[in-house]
């Protein structure tokens, strides 16, 4: 049977707007919800943008330059083959280094067209023996000091303790995301029931004139929907900000000259956002369809 | 048009029954009392026929299909085939007259042309035509009644069932009420009316079925209320 869309439209806009405080509420609850959820998933994904490069054990990675020479080269090699502070060593060549870049700016083609892998730093990621900050940076200061080195960037105690650090805070933001999702479940429930309260006579007339089952459920859910999608938004205009200031505080990290502008880019933000509306919107629906079909079913 | 085959109905924690062993046959056209005290199963009855209830034992044929055989979803189909009208009206007190009667169009997805064109037809039938877009707590007893009637009525149903129609209302508008009725099953509608105004049924001497403790103790045409 034919529902009109005129129908549905009015029908559910009554529903919101016709308890503006209990909409407002679930709508608010969902949103700090989402956000949480999706500072969570920004926070672990520029945690593992970061280990795309320090990842396993490497402590720290000397860059060499791109015009260094095969001799320049087989100088460096040699002295870490040599140390015996170092464990191994690998070798990332001016393709690998274009392969990570290109992975880095995947959806920045414009920043791709730019890099001549010819250009790029070739560089070695080194696994020191023991984890001694100190030794870690007399070996690199030497090799600084070696021709067609640019620079040595080193995994630092900080790095490490960040890393720790915004695992656990993500840990802890995706438990408090999920009991705030709790919430706004049960508010979303609630508010569809008084929704269905405030509506029995229409829906009792409903039922005795022949409204189908589904004439009178879908303005309802599709309410519960328009609940979690309206909190969505509000959670990824709140992630969008959230993501430019983290970009902005990274940018003024000196360590990280090479992260700074693709910690977080725009791309991955949005698959964020996407998973944030999906979660809005099966939420609200869910919910919806579990209190009409406990009150309306029955 | 209507059949109950050796119908019981007991409601849970009852001990009493609503509905025992009832056995009726209804024509289609036909205007039927059901009288009877409160609690003898009259408006147990009128709830089965619209499946708001459904029978412990017995069948229910309503239109030759045996309702108690019917799949859910066609419920809605037999409910439409069915108008109903109550006691206590159950309009909607936020809708005008012809609001409340558009909307059983409108919840059954007719199309508007159709809802422009039916409204205002049945509202002129129901002699409320000069007050369409009055709220019902503008009306008296007798005009919301009447708007009641026009919702049930306006998608022309094969039956129409009345609980105590004139329950609310003073003998004068009952009167007029009924003459509405009577030109509804003069339409060929199948009227059911659960009662208890003696001086309707006797004025109107039409079939009578007598209730007593859920049991069908008097079925007689051209009957009177006793």
């Amino acid at each position: 049977m034919a529902i009109r869309i005129d129908y549905l439209a009015k029908e559910t806009g009554n529903n919101l707007v016709r308890n503006p405080t209990l909409t407002a509420a679930t709508v608010l609850t969902v949103s700090v919800s989402l956000a949480l959820l999706g500072t969570a998933l920004l926070i672990s994904e520029g945690v593992s943008n970061l280990e795309t490069h320090f990842k396993g054990d490497v402590e720290f990675i000397v860059w060499m330059d791109p015009s260094a020479t095969d001799e320049n080269v087989e100088v460096v090699r040699n002295f870490l083959d040599d140390s015996e502070a170092v464990r191994s060593q690998e070798w990332i060549d001016k393709e690998a280094t274009f392969e990570q870049f290109q992975e880095f700016f995947a959806d920045r083609p414009e920043i791709l067209d730019l890099v001549d892998p010819d250009q790029l730093p070739p560089s070695f990621a080194v696994v020191p023996e023991f984890p001694d900050l100190a030794l870690i940076r007399a070996i690199g200061a030497d090799i600084e000091a070696f021709p067609g080195v640019s620079g040595v960037d080193y995994e630092e105690e900080f790095i490490k303790q960040l890393n720790t650090l915004s695992s656990r805070l993500s840990r802890i933001m995706i438990i408090a995301a999920l009991l705030s999702a709790v919430a706004s479940a049960l508010l979303m429930y609630n508010t569809i029931r008084t929704g269905l309260f405030a509506r029995r006579r229409e829906i009792e007339v409903m039922r005795l004139v022949g409204a189908t089952k589904w004439f009178i459920r879908i303005p309802f859910m599709l309410e519960g929907l328009l609940q979690g999608v309206i909190g969505a938004i509000f959670a990824a205009i709140a992630v969008f900000g959230l993501n430019k200031a983290i970009a902005s505080s990274l940018a003024e990290m000196r360590d990280f000259q090479l992260f700074q502008n693709f910690a977080l880019p725009n791309g991955e933000v949005l698959e964020v956002v996407v998973i944030i509306g999906v979660a809005g919107a099966v939420l609200g629906f869910v919910m919806a369809g579990v209190a009409v079909t406990k009150y309306l079913d029955a | 048009m209507i059949k109950l085959e050796n119908v019981t109905k007991t409601y849970p924690q009852q001990v009493q029954h609503a509905l025992v062993h009832a056995s009726v046959d209804i024509n289609k056209g036909e205007f039927v009392f059901l009288v009877g005290p409160s609690g003898s199963g009259k408006s147990t009855f009128l709830r089965l026929l619209n499946k708001q209830e459904e029978p412990d034992e017995g069948q229910i044929y309503v239109a030759g299909k045996d309702i108690g055989q019917m799949s859910s979803w066609k419920v809605p189909m037999l409910r439409r085939n069915i108008g109903a009208i109550f006691q206590d009206f159950k309009l909607l007190p936020t809708k005008t007259v012809a609001e409340n009667v558009a909307f059983a169009l409108e919840v059954i997805g007719r199309p508007r042309s159709v809802i422009r064109a039916q409204v205002p037809a049945i509202c002129d039938l129901v002699g409320l035509a000069d007050k369409m877009s009055k709220y019902p707590d503008q009306l008296s007893g007798g005009e919301q009644q009447r708007v009641s009637i026009a919702r049930a009525f306006v998608n022309r149903p094969l039956i129409l069932l009345a609980d105590e129609p004139t329950g609310n209302l003073d003998p004068q508008t009952s009167i007029g009420i009924m003459r509405l009725l009577d030109r509804i099953n003069k339409t060929g509608t199948t009227v059911v009316m659960a009662s208890h105004d003696r001086g309707i049924v006797d004025t109107m001497r039409r079939r009578v079925i007598e209730l007593a403790d859920g049991q069908i103790i008097r079925d007689e045409a051209r009957g009177v209320y006793e």
